[in-house]
């Protein structure tokens, strides 16, 4: 009998499923974090952990607070800029990077930008930072989506999945062949690309999700994996590294600002302040 | 900016010196160790009409607009507190058509830099962006935000971003010494782009250093003295950022930060405690103590790392060995000088 487990340890392992070993890896903040870590950990151990900031080769320790954090390591076995991040990835020196998505479309273009009108906008979301380009140049890119949505149309098109779908990612001549998004995991399921149409399709369902559940996100007629699975649950060893590693990232936001606010009046209440 | 002059001052003076209205001033810090406290002298000298590049523009870029000192803002990303319910000074200014914003990609935007720093008139970027609505829907930079050429050599589409040289760059790191040069190691990011690109250099540290220790580690300095108008010292001086080897991020506080900043009257209200209530970091540091008590602080002080030192030694530092002799040469000084006249080798 495995140990219970939560939707973000669920995701968490998903992601570093994804991650194999020998990879250079670039991670983002949050949920791929503790996937590199965990994937570290576990299955992956010659794996190059990566961020954006220009820090390679590093461990993270505790959940780094963003892609600049080298509070999270004890040092780190290459320190160089971003500039020089883009063009190794540019070069194809990057097999695997994450992004989070805002607004996607049925082929795997994001949107992280802006809801609404892009000069007046009803919400300015973060914008591209290294998104676009790794969407462009990394063999393969892991697609997080936790608050955002499906659309027809993307508001604002950010980074380039595969296009209008078949062969326009290859044909515009603008990437390498073979890259793109692999991979979509929400809190519902786990989607993949159609090798031929590049259609996304569900892939495997997170426990106690249904497909019409899923379909009622969707503003087209979502395709569907024949042999549809549920998601593969975390083992215990990978449970009980997630929680020592990330507790924040297990008990969620929510309950995270609640303890930590509770926390930080108790601290000042002790010192008779505020 | 002569190299061996003292350019130590305050943040008050060194902002007032170089900082003016409708400068373009650049944010040297990306993500991490921002230079809070000379952003904050920026908004209480009241500039006005900038136009701001910020890599990351998340703290920094929220306190300036919501300070309004910013018409136009040059980034890759920024923040928006409270999700969909939220907000953040950025969209408010959007919203009301107070601010303009110019967006591109991490690499874009480090490549105008890299092309300013270098002396270049533009740079070669990823081409895959030119598929995107960051090539197609272009704000204040219009027909000059990205431009397409042919390489000359290859024949193939290159996408291209015009070099930036702002005015001024501010920017916070480790330690310096009283000349300017200035050390800074961790995330590089592009911090060392931003400000060998601009005009004019303000550099706040943790600490001034002697300029011996700078010599010995000179793999560290991001910023050379020549390059350097103004050095501050300005201990948690990016806070509530953190500081790579003196303190971490100050989450409890940033997260009040983005609560207040939700709003345009939170933000308000945040900024007239925090930053027109403290006139100066001391008096910052102060009032966060006197409200919240200082174990938060002493909680996130870094505990030491060090990194090894790099031996920068060499087999001698002197031409003259121990027994006087040229080394190689086998002659003293004076043996070498009657050797010289005897050869008739002086104007005699």
């Amino acid at each position: 009998m495995s140990k219970p487990y939560n939707l973000n340890e669920l995701l968490i392992i998903a992601a570093a499923r994804e991650i194999h070993d020998y990879e250079n890896v670039v991670l983002g903040v949050g949920l791929p974090t503790t996937a590199g870590a965990l994937a570290k950990a576990m299955h992956a151990p010659h794996a190059t952990l990566m961020m954006e900031s220009g820090i390679i080769d590093f461990e993270p320790l505790v959940p780094p607070n963003h892609i600049a954090d080298a509070h999270s390591c004890r040092g780190f076995s290459y320190a160089t800029d971003l500039f020089s991040m883009f063009t190794m990835t540019y070069r194809g020196f990057a097999d695997v990077c994450f992004l989070g998505v805002a607004q996607i479309d049925k082929y795997g273009n994001l949107n992280t930008t802006v809801i609404g009108d892009y000069y007046k906008p009803k919400i300015r979301l973060a914008g591209s930072g290294g998104a676009a380009d790794f969407l462009s140049y990394a063999k393969r890119t892991i697609l997080t989506m936790r608050g955002g949505e499906f659309a027809e149309k993307l508001d604002y098109f950010t980074s380039p999945g595969y296009l209008e779908g078949g062969d326009s990612r290859d044909k515009s001549g603008l990437f390498p062949k073979g890259t793109g998004p692999s991979m979509l995991l929400t809190t519902k399921g786990v989607f993949r690309f159609d090798p031929e149409t590049k259609e996304m399709y569900l892939s495997e369902i997170h426990p106690r999700m249904s497909v019409d559940k899923i379909r009622q996100d969707i503003p087209w007629d979502l395709k569907i994996s024949p042999d549809l699975k549920e998601t593969a649950p975390p083992t215990d060893e990978e449970i009980d590294f997630i929680r020592k590693f990330a507790p924040t990232e297990v008990v969620g936001r929510e309950l995270m600002f609640e303890l930590s606010f509770n926390y930080f009046l108790k601290k000042a209440q002790q010192q008779g302040k505020a | 900016m002569p190299a061996l002059e003292n350019k130590v001052m305050g943040a008050k003076e060194a902002i007032g010196k170089f900082v003016h209205d409708g400068d373009h001033l650049i944010i040297g810090n990306y993500t991490v160790g921002t230079c809070v406290e000379l952003v904050f002298e920026v908004i209480r000298q009241g500039r006005k009409g900038l136009t701001l590049y910020s890599q990351s523009g998340v703290f920094d870029v929220e306190v300036l607009v919501g300070g309004g000192c910013v018409d136009r803002l040059v980034s890759t990303y920024v923040y928006r507190a409270g999700g969909k319910q939220g907000g953040s000074a950025v969209e408010r200014g959007m919203k009301a058509g107070t601010l303009q914003m110019e967006d591109y990609t991490n690499f874009d935007y480090n490549a105008r830099l890299v092309a300013g720093m270098h002396g270049f008139t533009f740079m070669q970027v990823l081409e895959g962006v030119i598929v995107t609505d960051l090539f197609k829907k272009r704000s204040f930079l219009g027909e000059d935000k990205y431009r397409v050429i042919q390489c000359p050599y290859t024949g193939k589409t290159i996408l291209t971003v015009p070099a930036a040289n702002p005015d001024v760059c501010i920017v916070h790191v480790q330690r310096a010494d009283k000349f300017g040069n200035a050390q800074y190691w961790g995330a590089l990011g592009s911090v060392a782009a931003a400000a060998l690109a601009s005009k004019r250099i303000i550099v706040s540290c943790e600490e001034i250093v002697e300029h011996d220790i700078i010599k010995s580690s000179p793999h560290l300095t991001i910023i050379p003295a020549y390059r350097t108008d103004a050095v501050v010292e300005i201990p948690w001086g990016a806070h509530p950022t953190e500081v790579l080897g003196y303190y971490n991020i100050d989450r409890p506080m940033y997260a009040m930060f983005f609560g207040a900043d939700a709003t345009g009257d939170g933000l308000k209200a945040w900024m007239d405690e925090w930053v027109y209530g403290c006139k100066s970091r001391e008096l910052y540091i102060d009032h966060y103590i006197s409200k919240f008590g200082s174990a938060g602080l002493n909680e996130i002080k870094a505990k030491a790392f060090y990194s090894a030192p790099a031996n920068y030694g060499s087999a001698f530092t002197s031409y003259w060995n121990e027994e006087g002799k040229a080394r190689g040469l086998d002659v003293t000084l004076e043996e070498m000088e009657k050797l010289m006249k005897e050869r008739g080798m002086f104007y005699e």
